[in-house]
C-alpha cells in the first residue's frame, strides 16, 4: 500500500495545523453555508424570517409586507428550502399565497432569474431576498408567468393596479378568485 | 397574430419498443441508422497470448448489439487464464478458450449471434476460417501473432478491402492500430453544438434580408415589450445595415471594429425599464464575435475538397459525387450549403418559428441545388436525397481519414518525438515545474513492437531489436525504462489495461462501423503509469 | 526469488505477479517483498455504485486480486440498463443491482469475497466506511458524491493512520470521461473542484410559461407546470410510461399550439429524467482506469495519479485525447480547507459563559458571535426571530441542557468577520 501516511505527516509538520482527533460529528457544507448567508442577512423593516423549527435553518418562511407600490398593505408569505446541495443548487423559493402578480404563477411559483438559470454558487439568500422584494415594488411585465396579470400591467397600469388591489381583497378577476392578503395595521 | 400551422398528425401513442428501451442510452448517440450498421456488422477476432484485450473488445461491442462476432484462438485455457479474462471461469480449463469465450460473451446479448474457431481442439487454419466464412466488416488481432496469420490477414484485407485493427497489451502499456483500406470520409461526425450556428450574418439571403428589415424598420417605435423580444438575429441585421452606412460599405472587421460595433448595439437597448437593459441586446452583443466574421472554410472540408481521389472504387462513392457537387456550389457562392439550423434566442414564440422557417428554407434550397449537381453528375442519378441533405447540413465539418500518407520512417518519427521531449523537458525547468507537457508514448509503440512476436524478450533484446531498425534510438535513456517495463510485464495482460485499451478499441470499431464521430488516424498508444494516450500516425 | 507455481504450470496469478513482485524502472523503491504484498490480500476495498461503471469496476476488481470487496447501490435493474450493464441479465429486471452484481462476479472469479448494501450511502455511518482501505465511486450524481468526499475528508484523524482512505471517482458521459484520485485533506478534494461539473442549463420559468420556442420549453413547461396544475396522478414517477406518456401528449399539444417541431417521446424522457447517454465502452475504459489507479495505491507496482496529476480526462469524439491536469487545493473550500481546531470546554460552562469566551481569547475577540453545531442552533445573533428563538439556550449548559459532547463540531459566524467561519471540535476538561 502507497505509504499515504507519511506525507500526511509530513503536510502536518509543514503546515504547523493542530488537527483534532477522534470521531467527529460535524456539519453539513449546506448547513454551515446557510449559517453564514442568516448572519449576513439584510431584512429591513418590511421582512422578517420565521423558523418553525430553529434547529433546522434550511427551512424557513420569509414575510414581505411591501410599505410601498401597488402591493403595499399586504403580507405575502414565501417559504424557503435549502437541499443539502445548496449552495450547488438555488435554494427553492414558493409564494404560499395565491396572487395576482405577473412573475408569479397561481401554484406560489416565482420567476426570477437568480432562482433558477442565472443562480451561481457565489450568490447567498440575501441576494434573493432582495430579488423577491424588488418583484414586489417592480413587476416585471415583460417576461410573465401570469400572463393576463402582465397583459392588464401592459396594456393600463391603472387597471392593473386596481385589479391588484382587487386581488388583495379576496376578490376574483376573471373567474379566478384571489387569496387576501391584507393585514390590519392595529 | 396567429400563424396558420402545418397541421401535425396527433401524437403517436405507442411508446418505445422493447428494444428501443434496452438500447436507449446509446441511440441517444449514434440513432437508429447507427444502431443499424452495428447489427449487420460481422467482426472476427484473431485471438492470442494471454487474450484478455481482444475479448475485453468485443464485450463492449455485444452489449451494443453487433450484428455477429467470431473468435479464432486455438489456445486451451489454463490457470492463467482465469487470472485477467472475465469469460471464462472454472469449468473452462483445459477446454477451447475460442469456444468458452464466445459462449459467455454471448450470454451478455440473444440478439448477438457468435461463433468461434477451431471446432475441435488443435491447430488454427486461420486461412480456412476466412475461406469459409461470410465476409468480415471488420478485423482484431492481438499481438503476440504468428507471422503466418498475420501475412493471412492481410492478404484477406487487401483482397475484401477489409479494415483490420492491431492491438498490444502488456504490463501497464498497449497500444492500437487501424488499417483501413483507403481514406474514410465522415460526414456525420457529431461537431459541439456550440460550434454549429451558422447564421450568415454578413452575406444574408433576400428573405432573411426583408425579415429583419420589417421587423426593425421601425424600431424606436416598437413598443417596450416589443422591442424587448426583437430576436439578436434581427437587431445585429439591422445595426450592420446602420454601420455599413456611416463605414462606406464595410462590415465591422477586427477586434476594434466589433468593440465599436458592439457598442453600438449596446446603445440600441432601452435602459428605461427596472432591469436596466434588454436581454435580447445582451444577446446579440455576446454572440458579435462568433456570428461577424467572414466565412472561412474548416480544415477538414478543405482536406476534402483538394483530395486527389486515386482509387477507383472511392471515386465512384456517393460521398465524392457529393462532395464535388458542393464543392462547385461553394466556388459557385463562395460559401457552402446553409445547415438551416437556428440556436435558441430570446424572441416571441411566433417570430422564432417565422425566423426558423427562413433558415429551414434557405437549407432546403440549398440542398436541392446541390441535389440537381449531383443527379446530373456520373454516378449520381439514384442518389439518395437525405443522404445530400446530410451532407449539406453537415458540410463545414466533414472530415477524412487516412487522407495523408503513412510514417513509415521510423527514424523521422523518432527524431520528432525526441525532440518535443526535449522542449518538455526545457519548459519545465523554465519554469520551474510549474508548467509541464507530457511525454511521448512513441518510445512505447517500439517497445512493444519490438515483442510482437517474442513476448518474453529481455529489455536488452527490446532495445537491441529497436536500435536495429532505429539507429537514433541508441542511447536513449526514456527508451531503455520503457523496454525495461514491458520486459518486466513478460508479455503478461495486466486486466485494468486490457479493459481501457478493449473499451478504446470498441468505441474506434463503432466509429467506423457506423460512420459517425472521427476514429483515431492512427495509431493509439497507452501509458497506464501515467494515464495518457497519444495518437500518432505511423 | 522465483514464484513456487513456476515449476507446476501457469499460476493464477502470473501475469499479475510479473508486475506485483517485480520492481520496475519507475517504482524501484517498491516494496515488493511478501509482507508488503499481502497486504493487498487484506484489503477491504469498497465500491459505491452497481451501474455502468460499477459492474465493470467490480470485475477489474476482482481480476486486480482484490479479495474483499463491497458494493452499495439503491437501485433497482431496469431494462435500459442491459446495453451496458453486462452484470445483468433480462431475467433480471427489477431485483437489486448490488445484489445481482456481487453474486455475479462472486461466483464468475473464484476466491472473491463480495459483500451487498442494497441501499443509500446516507445510510451509512463513519464506523462502517471506517472499514475499508480505499473507496471507488462510480455515480452519476453529484450530490452522493460530495456527500461521500466530505464523509471521508471529516474521517481524517491524525491519531489513526487508517483514517485516511483514498477515495478515487469515475464518471461518464457519451464518448466521454474522467478519472480522479482524491487522499482526503491532502490533495483536492470533491468540493474543491466542484466547478468542474457544468451544471444543467436552465431555461427562465417564464420562457416556459409564455414564449416556448423549443421542444424543450415544451417538455418542461408540461413537467414543471402543467403536471402540478393538473396533477394527474399523485406523484410524478418518472420511470412509469404512463406519466411519461401524459407528459408527451401534453408537451406535444403546446408544442402544436406555437408551431413547434420536434417533441418525441424519447426526447420527452430524455429531458425529464435528465437522461445522460451512456455506452458500455466508456464505462470500460473509466472503471478500468479507476481500478488501475486502486491497484498501483494498494500494490506501489507504479506511481499512481493522485500527488501530481489528480485528474484524468478521456474524449473519444473526435479521435482520442487525453488530458491529465494538476488541481489546487481550495483554501477556503468548505469540505476540506479550514480544519476545525480542537476546542476544550468545560462541559458544565453556559453557552454565554462560552460566547463570553470567544470576545475575550486574543486570537478571536469575537464581539456578536453565532454558533450551531450539526442539526442543532446553538445561539443566533440574527436574523431576529432566530435570536429570539434560541435566546433561552443561552443560560444552559453544554453537555447536560445541550447536548453537546466530545468530538461534536461547533461553528461560530460573527458579522465583522464575514469572509469567516471558526470551526472548532469540542473536547472537555
Amino acid at each position: 500500500m502507497l505509504k499515504i501516511w507519511s506525507m500526511k505527516k509530513e503536510q502536518q509538520k509543514a503546515e504547523n495545523a493542530e488537527g483534532a482527533g477522534g470521531k467527529k460529528k460535524k456539519i453539513t457544507a449546506a448547513q454551515l453555508r446557510v449559517q453564514k448567508d442568516l448572519s449576513e442577512l439584510s431584512l429591513g423593516s418590511t421582512m422578517r424570517t420565521i423558523f418553525a423549527d430553529a434547529d433546522d435553518i434550511l427551512n424557513f418562511v420569509l414575510e414581505i409586507k411591501p410599505d410601498e407600490g401597488v402591493y403595499h398593505g399586504g403580507l405575502f408569505t414565501f417559504t424557503f428550502n435549502m437541499d443539502q446541495n445548496y449552495p450547488h443548487e438555488p435554494p427553492k423559493v414558493r409564494c404560499q399565497q395565491k396572487i395576482y402578480h405577473p412573475n408569479i404563477d397561481l401554484e406560489g411559483k416565482v420567476c426570477l432569474n437568480i432562482l433558477r438559470e442565472d443562480w451561481k454558487p457565489v450568490l447567498n439568500l440575501n441576494a434573493v431576498i432582495v430579488g423577491l422584494q424588488f418583484l414586489f415594488l417592480e413587476p416585471n411585465a415583460s417576461d410573465p408567468l401570469n400572463k393576463e396579470a402582465a397583459e392588464d400591467l401592459r396594456s393600463s397600469r391603472e387597471n392593473f393596479r386596481r385589479n391588484v388591489r382587487t386581488s388583495m381583497t379576496g376578490g376574483s378577476i376573471r373567474g379566478t378568485s384571489y387569496d387576501r392578503v391584507m393585514f390590519n395595521r392595529a | 397574430m396567429t400563424e396558420i400551422v402545418v397541421s401535425q398528425t396527433p401524437p403517436m401513442l405507442h411508446g418505445p419498443t422493447e428494444k428501443e428501451k434496452k438500447y436507449d442510452r446509446q441511440l441517444r448517440l449514434w440513432a437508429a441508422s447507427g444502431q443499424a450498421a452495428l447489427e449487420s456488422a460481422n467482426i472476427l477476432l484473431v485471438n492470442s497470448g494471454a487474450g484478455t484485450v481482444g475479448v475485453e473488445t468485443l464485450k463492449n461491442l455485444v452489449l451494443p448489439g453487433i450484428g455477429k462476432f467470431t473468435i479464432a484462438d486455438d489456445a486451451l485455457v489454463n490457470e492463467a487464464d482465469l487470472g485477467v479474462n472475465f469469460f471464462l471461469d472454472e469449468s473452462s480449463l483445459g477446454r477451447l478458450r475460442s469456444e468458452c469465450c464466445t459462449k459467455l460473451l454471448q450470454e451478455l446479448n440473444p440478439e448477438v449471434q457468435g461463433d468461434w474457431f477451431p471446432k475441435e481442439k488443435g491447430p488454427l487454419d486461420l486461412a480456412n476460417v476466412l475461406e469459409t466464412s461470410p465476409i468480415f466488416t471488420l478485423i482484431i488481432y492481438t499481438n503476440p501473432i504468428r507471422k503466418e496469420d498475420l501475412a493471412t490477414i492481410e492478404a484477406y484485407s487487401s483482397q475484401h478491402r477489409t479494415p483490420v485493427i492491431s492491438i498490444h497489451s502488456a504490463g501497464f502499456y498497449s497500444y492500437f492500430r487501424i488499417a483501413l483500406p483507403g481514406t474514410f470520409p465522415i460526414v456525420d461526425t457529431h461537431p459541439e453544438v456550440e460550434k454549429t450556428a451558422d447564421l450568415r450574418l454578413l452575406n444574408p439571403w433576400p428573405e432573411l434580408v426583408e425579415f429583419a428589415k420589417e421587423m426593425t424598420r421601425n424600431i424606436d417605435a416598437l413598443d417596450d415589450h416589443e422591442h424587448g423580444h426583437v430576436p439578436y438575429v434581427v437587431i445585429l441585421l439591422h445595426y450592420l445595415e446602420q454601420w455599413r452606412q456611416s463605414h462606406s460599405g464595410e462590415n465591422p472587421n477586427g477586434f476594434k471594429d466589433k468593440t465599436e460595433f458592439g457598442k453600438l448595439v449596446t446603445r440600441g437597448a432601452r435602459t428605461n425599464n427596472p432591469e436596466g437593459g434588454e436581454e435580447n441586446f445582451q444577446e446579440a452583443v455576446a454572440a458579435i464575435n462568433k456570428n461577424i466574421k467572414a466565412p472561412e472554410l474548416e480544415a477538414g472540408v478543405e482536406e476534402v475538397f483538394n483530395h486527389q481521389v486515386s482509387d477507383e472504387a472511392e471515386l465512384e462513392s456517393m460521398f465524392w459525387v457529393i462532395a464535388r457537387a458542393i464543392k462547385q456550389f461553394y466556388h459557385k457562392h463562395g460559401c457552402l450549403p446553409l445547415p438551416g439550423a437556428l440556436p435558441d434566442m430570446k424572441a416571441q414564440s411566433s417570430v422564432y418559428v417565422k425566423l426558423q422557417s427562413i433558415y429551414k428554407a434557405k437549407a432546403r434550397k440549398d440542398a436541392q441545388e446541390v441535389l440537381e449537381t449531383v443527379r446530373a453528375s456520373p454516378g449520381g442519378k439514384d442518389v439518395d436525397p437525405t443522404e445530400v441533405d446530410l451532407f449539406c447540413k453537415n458540410a463545414r465539418f466533414v472530415k477524412l481519414i487516412n487522407a495523408k500518407p503513412r510514417q513509415l520512417n521510423l527514424s523521422q518519427v523518432f527524431d520528432t518525438e525526441k525532440a518535443s521531449d526535449e522542449e518538455a523537458e526545457a519548459m519545465k525547468v523554465a519554469t520551474c515545474g510549474a508548467f509541464s507537457l507530457p511525454a511521448s508514448n512513441f518510445f512505447i509503440y517500439l517497445a512493444l513492437t519490438a515483442t510482437a512476436h517474442n513476448p518474453a524478450a529481455t529489455a536488452e533484446e527490446i532495445v537491441s531489436t529497436i536500435t536495429n531498425a532505429v539507429p537514433e534510438a541508441a542511447g536513449h535513456e526514456r527508451l531503455w525504462q520503457v523496454a525495461q517495463e514491458v520486459a518486466r510485464a513478460g508479455g503478461g495482460e495486466l486486466h485494468n489495461i486490457s479493459a481501457i485499451t478493449g473499451g478504446m478499441v470498441a468505441q474506434e470499431m463503432i466509429k467506423i462501423i457506423t460512420k459517425q464521430y472521427i476514429p483515431i488516424d492512427d495509431t493509439c498508444i497507452f501509458d497506464g503509469i501515467s494515464s495518457r494516450c497519444q495518437v500518432l500516425r505511423l | 526469488m522465483a514464484t513456487t507455481a513456476a515449476s507446476t504450470g501457469p499460476s493464477r496469478w502470473q501475469y499479475l505477479d510479473k508486475i506485483r513482485r517485480n520492481p520496475g524502472p519507475f517504482n524501484q523503491d517498491s516494496d515488493v517483498g511478501d509482507e508488503a504484498l499481502a497486504a493487498q490480500d487484506k484489503a477491504k476495498i469498497l465500491v459505491i455504485g452497481a451501474g455502468g461503471l460499477g459492474c465493470e469496476i467490480l470485475k477489474d476488481l476482482a481480476l486486480s486480486r482484490f479479495k474483499d470487496i463491497h458494493v452499495i447501490d439503491m437501485d433497482t435493474i431496469d431494462i435500459s440498463n442491459l446495453n451496458r450493464q453486462f452484470l445483468f441479465r433480462q431475467d433480471d429486471v427489477g431485483k437489486f443491482k448490488a445484489e445481482v452484481a456481487a453474486a455475479f462476479v462472486e461466483k464468475r472469479v473464484k476466491g472473491t469475497k463480495i459483500t451487498a448494501h442494497n441501499g443509500r450511502i446516507q445510510d451509512f455511518n463513519e464506523d462502517f466506511y471506517m472499514q475499508f482501505q480505499i473507496v471507488v465511486c462510480g455515480l452519476d450524481s453529484i450530490e452522493a458524491r460530495r456527500w461521500i468526499n466530505a464523509m471521508l475528508v471529516n474521517m481524517v484523524d491524525m491519531e489513526d493512520q487508517d483514517s485516511l482512505k483514498p477515495l478515487i471517482d469515475g464518471g461518464t458521459e457519451g464518448f466521454k470521461g474522467q478519472t480522479r484520485v482524491i487522499f482526503p485533506t491532502l490533495t483536492p478534494c470533491i468540493e474543491c473542484q466542484l466547478d468542474l461539473y457544468t451544471p444543467r442549463a436552465a431555461v427562465p420559468l417564464c420562457t416556459l410559461a409564455t414564449i416556448p420556442r423549443q421542444p424543450e420549453h415544451c417538455i418542461e413547461w408540461a413537467h414543471i407546470i402543467a403536471w402540478e396544475e393538473q396533477k394527474p396522478f399523485p406523484n410524478l414517477d418518472k420511470d412509469d410510461p404512463e406519466h411519461i406518456t401524459w407528459l408527451y401528449q401534453k408537451a406535444s399539444a403546446r408544442a402544436q399550439e406555437f408551431g413547434i417541431s420536434g417533441v418525441t417521446y424519447s426526447l420527452t424522457q430524455g429531458v425529464v429524467k435528465n437522461i445522460i447517454p451512456a455506452i458500455a465502452s466508456t464505462n470500460a475504459i473509466i472503471a478500468a482506469s479507476c481500478c488501475n489507479e486502486a491497484l498501483k495505491i494498494a500494490t506501489t507496482a507504479a506511481p499512481a495519479l493522485g500527488f501530481e496529476e489528480s485528474y484524468m480526462m478521456y474524449s473519444g469524439d473526435d479521435s482520442i485525447y487525453t488530458s491529465t491536469f494538476k488541481y489546487d487545493k481550495k483554501p477556503d473550500c468548505t469540505v476540506c480547507g479550514e480544519v476545525a481546531k480542537p476546542l476544550q470546554v468545560d462541559p458544565k460552562m453556559t453557552l454565554k459563559e462560552l460566547l463570553d469566551s470567544f470576545a475575550l481569547k486574543a486570537d478571536l475577540q469575537l464581539k456578536k458571535p453565532s454558533i450551531r453545531a450539526e442539526g442543532k442552533t446553538l445561539y443566533m445573533q440574527f436574523p431576529p426571530s432566530i435570536e429570539e428563538q434560541t435566546r433561552p439556550n443561552l443560560e444552559k449548559t453544554l453537555q447536560q441542557d445541550l447536548g453537546l459532547d466530545v468530538g461534536h463540531e461547533v461553528v461560530v459566524t460573527d458579522p465583522a468577520f464575514p469572509t469567516l467561519t471558526f470551526r472548532f471540535i469540542l473536547s472537555f476538561v
